[in-house]
């Protein structure tokens, strides 16, 4: 088959035309140009300038018969994964935040005495920079796991709310969704 | 591409769907022998383009109608023949075509200069 014509199927492909009508295109394109060049002339008879922009002259002919595929399909801006997610983070690090603060005023005395016992306060520094949430949690093992848990779902819930409202994820239908569009299926006039 | 061909190839692109009309309805033909047809009336229709869009955008439009058939022995064509929208928008185009040329031709003091004794 002529470049010329190869060139233009990449372009319908490319561009979501269906085989058929492709094909179709294709063969009318090959005729035309091998009577041009059984003539003496060439595939710039047939389509002019054209012969040197074959993907621009694929497309205007694909488009003109209306047998590309259909714009992109985008689901309308879903809210609620957002808003549940931010939610889970926000109560997460809620419920930390009340958790450190009453661990703190109802532990004070204990750990004011532990403390002294064990000649002064003990940080265990999981999280640097941040040694209070160890030393109030440090006298009650198992709320530390509880502690770490509800640190990690916040931030991981506020982290995924940031994704789906972020002005860059222009889809707005989640960080791990892709865009779909299908090919239209056949043109009911070819 | 010169400054006259340049304005003779942007005239020619307003009408050819009405030149594409008009030489259909000689007969039915395939696209490349319809670019025979209007260069063998003086008009070269592949300077720039080509009239294989053009043609989609007519079918699409339902102003012609399409059969495949085989053409002297070669590979099955697609013969594109005037659609009876389409003969209705031969008749409006030709009379437009009419009115916009009678107008230059004034504008251009051509119709004086053809009384003119």
């Amino acid at each position: 088959m002529n470049e010329f014509v190869e060139e233009c199927r990449r372009e319908w492909r490319r561009l979501g035309v269906a085989d058929p009508i492709a094909n179709e295109m294709a063969a009318d394109l090959t005729a035309d140009i091998e009577e041009a060049e059984s003539e003496g002339g060439s595939a710039e008879d047939v389509v002019g300038n054209s012969a040197f922009d074959p993907q621009r002259f694929a497309g205007q002919w694909a488009i003109a018969r209306g047998v590309t595929a259909p714009p992109t399909i985008s689901s309308p801006p879903r809210r609620w994964p957002a808003l549940a997610f931010g939610l889970i983070g926000c109560t997460a690090l809620l419920a930390l935040g009340v958790a450190v603060l009453a661990g703190g005023r109802q532990s004070s005395a204990a750990i004011a005495s532990v403390s002294r016992n064990l000649g002064g306060p003990k940080s265990v520094h999981v999280f640097p920079g941040s040694p209070v949430v160890l030393q109030h949690f440090q006298h009650f093992p198992g709320a530390v796991i509880v502690a770490l848990l509800l640190l990690v779902v916040g931030v991981v819930g506020v982290g995924l709310a940031a994704l789906y409202v972020a002005p860059w994820n222009g889809a707005r239908i989640g960080p791990w969704e892709i865009r779909r569009h299908r090919p239209r299926s056949g043109d009911p006039r070819a | 591409m010169g400054e006259t061909d340049s304005r003779r190839s942007q005239l020619l692109r307003g009408v050819l769907d009405i030149c594409l009309l008009a030489v259909m309805r000689e007969g039915p033909a395939y696209g490349y022998e319809m670019t025979k047809r209007l260069r063998a009336r003086g008009l070269s229709t592949v300077g720039e383009g080509s009239i294989y869009p053009l043609l989609g955008r007519l079918e699409r439009d339902g102003l012609v109608e399409t059969r495949r058939a085989a053409s002297n022995g070669g590979p099955p064509r697609k013969y594109y023949s005037l659609s009876p929208a389409g003969e209705r928008a031969l008749e409006a185009g030709r009379r437009e075509w009419q009115m916009a040329r009678d107008a230059v031709d004034g504008a251009l003091d051509l119709v004086k200069a053809e009384v003119r004794p």
